[in-house]
């Protein structure tokens, strides 16, 4: 076996050893099951990307496919009422035409691989979301493909890896991919088919990738544009940390599959060890560095570093502080962890666990991403908690992850989004997005006095609850008729593109004069292009941290913030968590409160 | 790739005059300040042959530091550069993957630290204390005077030659008495100040910043130099190749906008431009 592969293969053992010392039920046949599950879908990606990557290329492309593949399975299925297995034939097309539209740029035209990909990467992302609206999810695909996604599809991902192994390493056209990777001229000179090899590395690639897209519907249950965010990067690190170079020429499957285990290991460990999620990021990129300069150099200082960074690990794991006697654990999820307003929630669940002393779990995707919801939430149920309340993000994926922690005697709490009714015990409730769409646009119509032209800057174009709102907005439209929606521009959460669209909508749609942002840094994004405007006509309003928005409100430019008090809902969460868990029967809706409006009168009266 | 921009200028002339205003091209210019610097600096990694796909993070780290001081900026920018530099080019560890591993660390880095709270800068800071029409110039000036500098000095000065000849070939290179591997851990380290310095010329146009800032920052810079008609695989590129390709990027999205298309479109449509210049320069290059 070459080098890099036992230096994984030492790795993998120091994972385990490390995670089953410091993790809670991290060596148990539920978490080996729950790990596989997640595996596949980058894995299969990983397998055909390896080759792509052995042939001398790169596919950036692959998370894109897998979300216009989701998209594709849904509509073929629901709108066009194909039964599901033409459906998924059809997806799987769509996958080999996509990899071979990759295939005709880099092979006829010779456009650069990263190049080509990195236009198709945009692309078919671009083409999922503009036929989606962003907003169209689907669902309701039937019970025995939600089974396909409870295990099955880890026979699938053992016969793609078999198959994949003949191809690269014992049959004619790996050979060829390895010699194109050393030299494509040289190769094209050794009368190997240049143009048909590469063009199978991609046209599988694409295969490979909607074949993942169709097993995520499956998983979660549901179809939405924003599938495999991300994931293109994830099934590149596997393959490179598997020894491939990245150059061409060299690489197994056997390294992209340790490479792959090394990298799920180590994050659903974290999780179980109740390290916070940020680590993972952490320690793949040592893990990434240390490996690959164990494998590259033959250095005795790389060693030394290596093994004291592993000697160090393990130590840790053994002398940690075992947790004191067993307290009541509530684990809290927010929909993304990064988000201003989910932080400030936090400090409300933190000041009330402290309070009535229950140990309090924090933690959720780093991004917007159902999927990641899911994959917290079983390692809670592995880790065994006592109560999980949820933020959830999407109700259709998270429903048999509560299911099955009910099944095991969890209490179940929905916060700030509700999932479906029968799958939780409790709802705590801030806000309807009922209320949320209609007090936006009541207010709208109260500056405009009832009469002009506005826009929304969102969140992400594909983002649930922004979506939901949107709708709400819309029919309260009715209820003022001089009001028009002109146009909804995203932002990516990010305020610096918030303040860039602004100011484009400012000067390519002059008549609206209110801009409503409805994530938390859209407002002021949307307030600091009005000020720099220098005028005074145009209205800010929007859904937004009174922390976030004071200078503005202040000055002037934002003229008032919907939104209720977080950190009450924060604690209202935990305290309703444990009196569930004291035997306590609620009411299926715990209310907090109508919506806060804050204007330039009472905002420095809040302090969240 | 000219061919490109030149389209969308004629149509945008036609259809929108309204987009060459004079304040709607000063907005976008400083829109794109930010990618152009980090394309300068990522020019001079690819000339070297080399990649770097960790400036995104590079850049929030950054953007955290100035809440220390300003000039923190920068240094904390070096300083990843120098990690990067040390790795890729005195280890020769391959590029991509170390700059893979550093742009995922080094998010999930700032993400532990700021905890998702946003740095406030000091009263008094935006614009450096300028009136607002004045800093904006002043930033445009100074980014516009980085990039005729770079574009000078690498036609001009001997140790920017450097870079071509180490990308071109670094066998060669080395054989003529080129010090290669500390060119190489130069231009990663050069690309690190520079991304510490847009990020403080991006801040000074705000007042807070976010620590979630320059996601996807690296793809748009990569596509600008590579589109703007470097070899990807080193010694070949120009300057004003890479600021027409950020020119041609940066303003798709606002021109669209411009053009009245609904932004649910708008991912779809840049990806078609960015093959469609790829099949504009393969006809171009068939042709000659």
């Amino acid at each position: 076996m070459p080098r890099p592969q036992w230096v994984l293969l030492g790795l993998i053992a120091v994972e385990i050893a490390v995670f089953g010392a410091a993790g809670e039920n991290f060596l148990s046949w539920a978490n080996a099951v729950e790990m596989l599950r997640v595996a596949c879908e980058i894995g299969l990606i990983a397998l055909a990307v390896t080759c792509v990557i052995v042939a001398g290329g790169i596919d950036l492309s692959t998370g894109s496919l897998m979300g216009l593949s989701a998209v594709a399975l849904g509509a073929l299925h629901r709108d066009w009422g194909l039964p599901l297995p033409l459906a998924v034939a059809a997806t799987l097309c769509l996958g080999l035409l996509c990899g071979g539209l990759n295939a005709v740029f880099v092979t006829r035209f010779r456009t650069l691989p990263l190049i080509a990909t990195l236009g198709t990467y945009s692309l078919f992302r671009g083409l999922a979301e503009g036929f989606t609206n962003g907003a169209r999810s689907y669902g309701g695909f039937g019970d025995s493909f939600a089974s396909f996604g409870r295990g099955w599809q880890a026979i699938v991902f053992a016969a793609a890896a078999a198959a994949f192994w003949i191809l690269l390493e014992r049959s004619r056209v790996g050979r060829g991919w390895r010699a194109i990777g050393f030299s494509p001229d040289g190769a094209w000179y050794a009368r190997i088919p240049v143009t048909r090899r590469l063009s199978l590395a991609y046209i599988l690639s694409g295969l490979m990738a909607s074949l993942a897209g169709v097993i995520y519907v499956a998983r979660i249950g549901q179809a939405k544009a924003d599938a495999g965010t991300g994931y293109e990067l994830s099934a590149i690190a596997a393959v490179v940390l598997g020894g491939t170079s990245i150059f061409g020429g060299r690489g197994t499957i056997a390294g992209t599959l340790l490479g792959l285990a090394a990298i799920v290991i180590l994050q659903t460990g974290l999780r179980l060890a109740s390290l916070p999620a940020e680590f993972a990021g952490i320690a793949m990129g040592v893990l990434l560095i240390v490996t690959i300069a164990l494998a590259e150099r033959r250095s005795r200082w790389v060693w030394a570093i290596a093994g004291t960074l592993a000697a160090a690990v393990c130590a840790w794991a053994i002398v940690r502080p075992a947790p004191p006697t067993r307290r009541v654990t509530v684990a809290m999820m927010p929909k993304a962890k990064g988000d201003p307003y989910f932080i400030s929630c936090r400090k409300g669940a933190e000041e009330a666990a402290k309070k009535l002393g229950v140990e309090l779990l924090w933690d959720g995707p780093t991004d917007l991403d159902p999927a990641k919801q899911s994959e917290i939430a079983e390692s809670w149920i592995t880790r065994g908690v006592d109560a999980i309340a949820v933020a959830v993000a999407n109700r259709d994926a998270i429903a048999p992850v509560l299911a099955k922690a009910r099944g095991r005697g969890i209490k179940v709490l929905t916060w700030d989004a509700d999932a479906r009714p029968e799958s939780r015990d409790a709802f705590v409730n801030q806000a309807t997005p009922q209320a949320i769409g209609e007090t936006l646009a009541d207010e709208a119509a109260r500056l405009l006095n009832g009469r002009g032209d506005f826009a929304i800057v969102t969140g992400a174009l594909t983002a649930a609850n922004q979506n939901e709102w949107i709708v709400h907005i819309k029919r309260r439209l009715e209820r003022h008729p001089g009001l028009r929606l002109v146009k909804i521009v995203p932002s990516d959460d990010d305020r610096d593109r918030a303040f860039a669209e602004t100011q484009t909508l400012i000067k390519a749609e002059p008549s609206v004069k209110l801009f409503m942002g409805i994530a938390a840094p859209a407002v002021p994004g949307a307030g600091e292009a009005v000020k720099q405007t220098g005028r005074s006509d145009l209205f800010v309003i929007g859904l937004s941290l009174p922390n976030l928005c004071k200078p503005y409100v202040r000055a002037g430019h934002v003229q008032s913030v919907v939104l209720w008090d977080t950190v009450a809902l924060g604690r209202l969460t935990v305290e309703s968590a444990v009196r569930l868990l004291r035997g306590e029967t609620l009411g299926p809706e715990i209310v907090l409160g109508a919506p806060l409006i804050f204007t330039r009168a009472n905002i420095e009266n809040y302090d969240f | 790739m000219k061919w490109a921009l030149a389209a969308l200028a004629a149509i945008l002339a036609f259809a929108a005059p309204d987009f060459f205003a004079l304040a709607n091209l000063r907005d976008l210019a400083l829109a794109n300040l930010a990618t152009l610097i980090v394309a300068c600096g990522l020019l001079l990694v690819i000339l070297a042959g080399e990649i770097d796909i960790s400036v995104g993070s590079q850049f929030a780290l950054c953007g955290w530091a100035i809440g220390f001081a300003p000039w923190a900026a920068p240094l904390a920018g070096a300083a990843c550069g120098l990690m990067n530099g040390l790795l890729c080019g005195a280890l020769r560890l391959p590029s991509i993957v170390v700059t893979l591993a550093t742009m995922v660390a080094l998010r999930d880095a700032i993400r532990w630290l700021t905890q998702g709270a946003w740095t406030r800068m000091p009263d008094g800071f935006q614009w450096f204390g300028l009136g607002q029409t004045q800093g904006q110039w002043l930033l445009i000036a100074a980014s516009a005077a980085l990039a005729l500098a770079m574009g000078w000095a690498l036609r001009n000065v001997r140790v920017m030659r450097f870079f071509y000849a180490v990308g071109a070939s670094g066998e060669s290179a080395r054989l003529t008495g080129i010090p290669v591997a500390r060119v190489r851990v130069l231009a990663f380290a050069a690309l690190g100040l520079l991304t510490g310095l847009a990020a403080l010329l991006n801040a000074v146009r705000f007042t807070e910043v976010q620590p979630s800032a320059g996601i996807g920052l690296e793809l748009k810079a990569i596509a600008a130099v590579v589109v703007g008609g470097a070899s990807i695989r080193g010694g070949r590129g120009t300057m004003l190749g890479t600021v027409l390709g950020v020119a041609l990027l940066g303003t798709i999205g606002a021109a669209l906008a411009f053009l009245g298309f609904s932004a649910y479109w708008e991912k779809a449509i840049q990806g078609a431009i960015i093959l469609a210049a790829a099949l504009a320069e393969y006809w171009e290059a068939r042709r000659a």
